[in-house]
């Protein structure tokens, strides 16, 4: 079962500089309690694509397409009703916990606010239901840290935090940003131990530069590339069978491969290269790779890549 | 809002620029010597555009003359300020123990209320502009410094000054050749910040009788007009009260507009596209 | 241990102050004193021989100077400040009579003009960069180029010379009976509406562009779009997330601007004939009353000061941050 269909979605918002096109013609679908990945490097645009799925962007934003969650277009329905979708049916845990948590306001109060505004329950129960939350990401003594403020709280806790917050109103799915960014490696192990119980009762996407926590969390990956996919398949082949050449590279610039970067710097959204957008940085480029823009083709049954020579 | 940023910049410049004419070409534009006594009193007429004062002096030439003592308490106070605030701040974010002493010397500075203190100091000692600048300079060299070391202090955490420091630049070339050029936008917008509170002061001193009775700034003029006792019953205010009040008042405009601008060109608020509230 | 050291720091602000006062009038070139000691000199202050006893055995000239600090001290201690040659009466008790027109001019416009710049600057940072938002930038800008008694001089000739709707001078009309307390209280609201409002527009700007600057900010922050990923209303999130993060700064800026709007009174009390403390400095250095002058000086200063002390006494209770760092 499709929980949410995005079809040739395009995000652009304008700057001084000129237009980014920070989502550029993608198609994606996310089936109940799957788990999907969204891999790609700093600035390829898709902490945009997650903020697009939510409407969280400026109005100034303009956006192209269909996103269909059970069945209604997400685009297409007025703020009032959109404001009901996020947090109750699409939750969204932000990346960098430690300013996205409001600094001025109880822990409690801030898992608490969405409980009372989605399930309408009263003060008391809503706070009854943010110690449960506490605690069900494992934060020690929940019903005194419910009292307290973010800076309480070490990077981690403040991670799990948010995780609550997300999970609060038990949303049928999670959109989450970097979630272990930031965090050493034991934390980020306990957090991703968290992660894994939470994927099994919901779908998730997961947005990360952190190929090692999208092997670990996630049924099938995408990689996004400048504003598109370039490769789409299940985790399995992703790792064994890599087609594009930007996904043979990620995992080649992963610790246990040898850490062997991608030479070059991935281009600014606002000026992109003609022909293949990888192709200034591609050790296999062509003449035709120079000139035509790739479309996204499905070499396997469910293994999309963009790539003329894959 | 860029284009309102150029716009606005402009026109402060322009509005500066002419009084900055005025101030120096004032023998040439002034169609009287601003001592010379006429019929006191005299309304407006071709002869006096505006009028006489009390003691029979020409109000227009007064004011044209005004132009240049307004102008040049605030230039002269608002450059020794930014000079010293500027090395003193410089060196209070480079060296971090005379720095810790210079700050506590600005924090208590800027806690003492500034007007009070000038107020009741200048009624102490006789009104001269000199007087006045010194008074003004106590406290102009405090901001700057304060800013600019906030300043130096990020921009010593930059990489390339230890960079420097390691083939050997001193620490004067560093300050020199690497911090300065880098605060000098900050110090600019500081300039016209202090003109604008030394343009202000000045006149509110002289509104309250404490101002150099022999330099007639705006001020002074206003102050002469606020004694006199017909000003509010008949319309003498017109030509007397209103035209040194609104000189100030554009002066005050023009150098905002160009902080303004200048500001907004050196410090642009980052775009950020994921912030600000939808509606 | 902040609030100690704090209350240190302001400690030493006031002790500074006290000994420049005590030593003006000490160390200004010519002897600003001369008029004590020499009725022949050259700074015309007109007093009995009876007065300038009891302002000599104030100021203590004969004796050695830290023996003058210590009896000084001791006097601000006990509330002495000193003798006014034109009241012909205690400082304090001068300063105190005019006191309360003071507190209810700075009462009144502070109210106002914090409300009105938190409201118009929330408003301006709301509408960023659209129309609604430049002109409430530009007009406020305006205002904000008038010097307050230039400001106050036009209210006073359109309202109250050309218009004729609210009196120009003092805060009660003079010689009236009133039949009844809410005629005098009317009476009383009816004079401080020009003063007043001088007041709040000349000083709006300061609070109108901290509100704007920290909503914009507060606005960009993480947590706004976190809120608004729970699905919060727009109402909701500017209320609870926003205002209480952007109004944290304000509260510490506004006592401040407090401090300038003590000052702005000395301008706009002289402009409205208002009888406080303002209007009183103004006559004492018309008058060359240097006693009360100097009095005035150390009661405003230490006003001033005390509006930044409490400023920084409540940030410290608001922000649940300042104590752990």
């Amino acid at each position: 079962m499709t929980l949410l269909r995005i079809s040739d979605l395009k995000t652009q918002f304008p700057t001084p500089d000129g237009i980014v096109r920070a989502v550029d013609t993608i198609d994606l679908s996310i089936g109940e309690r799957e788990t999907l990945g969204l891999i790609g490097e700093t600035g390829c645009g898709k902490t945009v694509l997650g903020l697009t799925l939510m409407r969280l962007l400026q109005s100034s934003t303009k956006t192209e397409g269909t996103i269909i969650y059970k069945g209604t277009n997400l685009l297409k329905i007025s703020e009032a009703e959109m404001r009901r979708i996020r947090g109750e049916e699409i939750a969204m845990i932000l990346q960098n916990p430690t300013t996205s948590l409001n600094p001025v306001m109880r822990v409690g109060g801030q898992i608490a606010e969405a409980i009372r505004l989605h399930q309408g329950l009263s003060k008391r129960d809503a706070k009854e239901k943010a110690i449960e939350m506490l605690d069900a990401v494992r934060i020690p003594s929940p019903s005194i840290r419910v009292n307290e403020y973010p800076h309480e709280f070490s990077g981690g806790m403040k991670q799990r935090v948010m995780i609550a917050m997300g999970l609060a109103c038990n949303p049928s799915l999670i959109i989450a940003d970097e979630p272990t960014k930031g965090l050493d490696v034991t934390i980020k192990s306990q957090i991703m131990k968290l992660l894994k119980e939470v994927t099994e009762e919901r779908a998730m996407l997961i947005i990360t530069h952190d190929l090692g926590v999208a092997r670990e969390l996630c049924d099938r990956i995408a990689l996004m590339y400048a504003g598109e996919l370039v490769e789409y398949a299940t985790t399995g082949e992703i790792f064994e069978d890599p087609l594009h050449p930007y996904t043979r590279g990620f995992l080649g610039s992963l610790p246990s491969n040898g850490l062997v970067p991608i030479p070059g710097m991935s281009p600014s959204l606002i000026n992109l290269p003609d022909g293949c957008r990888f192709h200034p940085r591609c050790g296999h480029a062509t003449e035709l790779c120079r000139r035509k823009h790739p479309d996204m083709i499905e070499i396997e049954d469910g293994h999309f890549v963009r790539c003329f020579h894959a | 809002m860029i284009e309102g940023r150029k716009i606005l910049g402009s026109i402060g410049l322009g509005i500066l620029t002419i009084f900055v004419i005025v101030a120096v070409f004032a023998p040439y534009i002034a169609p009287h010597d601003p001592h010379q006594m006429y019929r006191p009193m005299e309304h407006p007429s071709s002869s006096h555009l505006l009028g006489t004062n009390d003691i029979g002096n020409d109000i227009l030439s007064e004011i044209v003359y005004g132009t240049r003592v307004s102008l040049f308490i605030a230039f002269v106070v608002s450059v020794i300020s930014m000079l010293v605030g500027t090395s003193l701040g410089l060196v209070a974010g480079y060296f971090d123990k005379v720095g810790f002493l210079i700050m506590r010397v600005v924090d208590v500075v800027l806690t003492i209320p500034r007007l009070p203190l000038i107020i009741v100091i200048a009624s102490f000692i006789r009104p001269s502009i000199w007087n006045l600048i010194a008074l003004f300079l106590i406290f102009g060299w405090t901001m700057p410094a304060r800013i600019i070391r906030s300043e130096v202090l990020t921009l010593r955490r930059r990489y390339y000054i230890d960079a420097t420091k390691m083939i050997g630049g001193s620490d004067f070339y560093i300050l020199w050749r690497h911090i300065l050029p880098n605060v000098i936008p900050l110090v600019v917008v500081q300039f016209i910040m202090e003109a604008i509170h030394v343009i202000l002061a000045e006149s509110g001193l002289c509104f309250l009788g404490l101002g150099d009775p022999v330099a007639m700034s705006w001020g002074m003029v206003f102050h002469y007009a606020f004694e006199c006792p017909i000003i509010y019953v008949s319309d003498v205010w017109m030509w007397w009260m209103l035209p040194p009040g609104l000189c100030i008042v554009f002066t005050v405009l023009g150098l905002t507009f160009v902080g303004y601008a200048l500001e907004e060109t050196f410090n642009p608020k980052l775009k950020n596209p994921f912030g600000g509230m939808e509606r | 241990m902040h609030q100690i050291s704090k209350l240190a720091y302001y400690f030493v602000i006031v002790l500074i102050i006290l000994s420049i006062n005590f030593s003006l009038p000490r160390a200004m070139p010519g002897d600003a004193l001369s008029y004590l000691t020499d009725p022949g000199a050259d700074i015309p202050v007109r007093m009995t021989e009876e007065k300038r006893e009891i302002l000599l055995a104030y100021y203590g000239l004969d004796k050695p100077l830290s023996e003058q600090y210590i009896t000084y001290m001791v006097g601000i201690i006990r509330g002495d400040l000193g003798w006014s040659i034109y009241y012909s009466a205690p400082v304090l008790e001068v300063i105190l009579g005019r006191l309360k027109w003071t507190l209810i001019l700075v009462g009144t416009s502070t109210a106002i003009y914090i409300t009105l710049g938190i409201l118009l600057g929330a408003t301006s940072a709301w509408a960023r960069g659209r129309k609604r938002d430049m002109g409430l930038l530009i007009s406020i800008i305006s205002i904000s180029s008038f010097p307050s008694f230039f400001l106050g001089i036009l209210l006073a000739i359109i309202f109250g010379i050309k218009l004729d709707i609210f009196p120009i001078s003092g805060a009660q009309t003079a010689f009236a009976t009133y039949s009844s307390p809410l005629e005098e209280i009317f009476d009383i609201l009816h004079h401080l509406v020009l003063p007043a409002a001088t007041l709040v527009l000349s000083h709006i700007g300061g609070t109108y562009f901290l509100m704007r600057n920290s909503m914009l900010g507060v606005l960009g922050e993480d947590y706004i779009m976190t809120a608004r990923a729970k699905g919060l209303s727009e109402r909701y999130i500017l209320h609870k997330h926003a205002l209480t993060n952007a109004l944290l700064p304000i509260v510490t800026m506004t006592a401040m601007t407090v401090g300038f709007m003590i000052m702005g009174t000395i301008f706009v009390e002289t402009v409205f004939a208002y009888p406080g403390i303002g209007n009183l400095l103004y006559n004492a250095v018309s008058y060359n009353d240097y006693p009360l002058l100097q009095g005035i000086f150390l009661f405003l200063t230490i006003a001033i000061v005390g509006a930044n002390f409490i400023a920084d006494m409540i940030y410290i209770r608001l922000d649940p941050r300042v104590n752990h760092e």
